[in-house]
């Protein structure tokens, strides 16, 4: 699974696959990571540095970094998809469609609202990880075609949303 | 003993009680009950709601608890009813023993212009300055005469608090219609006093302990002159700019105001120094400093420890000439405070703490993590205290302890403390109470590539954590092995 992650003003992609190798920015990395209280703290030695990063808040995400406050966001390949995957850009009417087949999770918005670009729209459900779809655009949301705890299948349009 | 106080002072009494074998109890206010002070004390009782008027402040509550828990004895800490005369008086009237002097030497030495005239009968130095002033124009009337720029100080006051600057003539009026309000808030007490601005100069303040028998000894001397805001930072013993000679006299002139007051218990001469080696008396603290352990640590006493043994009515255990200072010591006021923010203060949740410990480092706290701190008290949240055989060694296990160290949840001064110790002017000791203000407070450095992927990688695990329940990486995987082998190469 790919992710972007930013931290303050620094952008980082990382590629966590399943036997638990890591890839920054294309490079893999030997990390040893500890995770030393569960979903909170890790302690990892990378190219033979020790590094303690402490969860502050999960959201947002807040990291303690060696001492250092950072603020950081995880988007991960399928919401960076989901954020490509949008039509009829040039008419200002904008679908948002499912990247992948999933359980819709939460729907975060009513129609009628009016949206800032990057403002969580539905969360879907897909391999049990969550993934937040967010507003390609600045829009009011025209139609939501689908209730919480719906499973949608990938491509089906879950939302519209017109450029304002 | 009752403990009539919260935070790291309460934990620092309640120890030196149990290092005695007396039973301590706690009070807490409503917002305090997960505190660290009441866990650590024997029994606690609650005093009433956040606002220290309802609880803290609350002499007749707290009164009334040390009589039902069965109390002989009450210590105030510091701030709070420390200096409150007639509190320390309704403490006796109770039949109980105040820790600290009684509340008749409270009153000469509490209202400051009344310390300053004691001073000068037994020919101690006073700054410059007036007894309390009647109104603004009586007030701008002296002011002129002594010449901007001058302090407007609150006659009650003490702790740095309701303290004015006033550079210019023009600003006068504001200047005393604020520190009124600041005074009758801090004190109960609006009447103001000035006292001459002295510019570069050192807060050079002097132990003293006195037993009820009248004997009086000076332990040496805090340079306290790393302030914002009247607020101390940093404090240190022995002072850089005090050689044995100054000392000499500080801790005579300090004696002897003890004397001329009828000190009893543990208190603080405080001066400003000169860079000339002039001396002024500045005002008498009648309370334990927050400062004490930099004391504690070169001369090797239990302050509190003493403090509990003279309010038992026992007579000093040592003479002036048995006193030995040794090494050197540092204080770190670690507080809820943003130093990239003008220092304003900072309430909210710790996610997590790590205090620093090893060689020569102490650390007086009451923090834990997940604790909340309060909006309504002081923002004081750790002192780190080192001590070296000299300076240079205090100045490096400070520096380490500082790094060792975490609070990680709300903005602190660790990053000022950081950076003050790697100052030029505070490495050679050549710094005055302009010290924070003439600081720059530059933007922390960039992560380092390391600390950046890493922080990566756990944002990633971080989030999944949330999403997903099975674990990402075993303990033992083939990539950690190579990790760990990569190191040793």
């Amino acid at each position: 699974m790919r992710y972007e992650v930013t931290l303050d003003d620094r952008r980082v992609r990382v590629d966590l696959s399943a036997d638990g190798r890591f890839t920054l920015d294309d490079r893999v990395v030997a990390a040893d990571v500890r995770e030393i209280v569960r979903g909170r703290q890790w302690s990892i030695v990378l190219d033979g540095e020790t590094h303690e990063i402490t969860v502050v808040t999960h959201d947002p995400l807040r990291l303690d970094v060696d001492g250092r406050d950072v603020r950081a966001t995880v988007i991960d390949e399928r919401a960076l998809r989901a954020g490509r995957g949008v039509v009829g850009m040039r008419t200002g009417r904008v679908e948002l469609r499912a990247p992948m087949p999933g359980l819709l999770k939460t729907v975060h918005v009513n129609e009628g609202d009016t949206v800032e670009r990057d403002t969580p729209i539905v969360t879907l459900e897909a391999m049990k990880m969550e993934n937040e779809l967010v507003a390609p655009i600045r829009g009011r949301v025209t139609k939501l075609n689908h209730r919480p705890g719906t499973k949608v299948e990938g491509g089906a349009v879950l939302a519209i949303l017109v450029a304002e | 003993m009752l403990v009539a106080n919260r935070g790291e002072i309460a934990v620092r009494v309640i120890r030196a009680c149990h290092d005695l074998g007396l039973r301590a109890v706690a009070v807490y206010s409503d917002v305090d009950r997960d505190a660290l002070h009441v866990r650590a004390a024997d029994a606690a009782y609650p005093i009433g709601a956040a606002a220290p008027r309802e609880s803290y402040l609350n002499a007749a509550r707290i009164i009334a608890v040390a009589r039902r828990a069965g109390c002989d004895a009450i210590h105030p800490g510091y701030g709070f009813l420390s200096e409150n005369a007639d509190f320390a008086q309704a403490v006796a009237d109770a039949g109980l023993v105040f820790v600290g002097p009684p509340a008749k030497v409270q009153r000469v030495l509490g209202e400051k212009t009344a310390a300053r005239r004691l001073a000068r009968t037994v020919d101690v130095p006073v700054a410059e300055g007036t007894d309390p002033l009647r109104d603004a124009a009586a007030a701008r009337g002296a002011a002129r005469e002594i010449g901007y720029p001058v302090l407007l100080k609150p006659a009650a006051g003490g702790g740095g608090k309701g303290m004015r600057v006033v550079a210019r003539d023009e600003d006068f009026e504001a200047a005393w219609r604020a520190a009124t309000g600041e005074a009758t808030a801090a004190f109960g007490a609006p009447a103001l006093y000035l006292e001459r601005q002295i510019a570069h100069a050192r807060h050079i303040e002097m132990q003293i302990l006195a037993d009820r028998s009248g004997n009086v000894v000076w332990l040496g001397e805090r340079d306290c002159s790393i302030q914002r805001r009247h607020q101390k930072l940093i404090e240190e013993s022995p002072a850089p700019s005090v050689n044995e000679s100054l000392r000499m006299k500080l801790g005579a002139a300090a004696v002897r105001i003890a004397e001329r007051a009828g000190y009893v218990n543990a208190g603080t001469v405080e001066f400003l120094v000169e860079p000339t080696g002039e001396f002024n008396f500045l005002e008498v603290n009648t309370r334990l400093q927050v400062e004490h352990p930099v004391t504690e640590m070169v001369t090797g006493l239990d302050l509190v420890g003493l403090q509990l043994r003279i309010a038992a009515g026992e007579p000093l255990p040592f003479t002036q000439d048995e006193i030995v200072r040794r090494g050197a010591a540092i204080e770190c006021r670690i507080t809820a405070e943003d130093p990239f923010a003008g220092f304003v203060p900072a309430s909210g949740r710790i996610a997590f703490v790590r205090e620093p410990a090893g060689p020569g480092i102490r650390v007086d706290a009451a923090l834990f993590s997940g604790m909340t701190v309060p909006s309504e008290y002081d923002s004081l949240l750790a002192k780190v205290i080192a001590y070296g055989s000299g300076r240079d060694e205090a100045i490096a296990r400070m520096r380490r302890a500082l790094e060792e160290m975490r609070v990680a949840g709300i903005p602190t001064s660790l990053p000022f403390h950081r950076a003050a110790l790697f100052e030029q002017d505070f490495i050679v000791g050549r710094y005055d109470t302009d010290f924070v203000a003439r600081w720059d407070p530059k933007k922390a450095p960039d992560l380092s590539d390391g600390a950046a992927a890493s922080a990566a990688l756990a944002a990633v695990l971080a989030r999944r954590s949330r999403t997903e329940h099975r674990a990402v990486a075993t303990p033992d995987d083939p990539w950690a092995r190579a990790g760990r082998e990569d190191a040793l190469r």
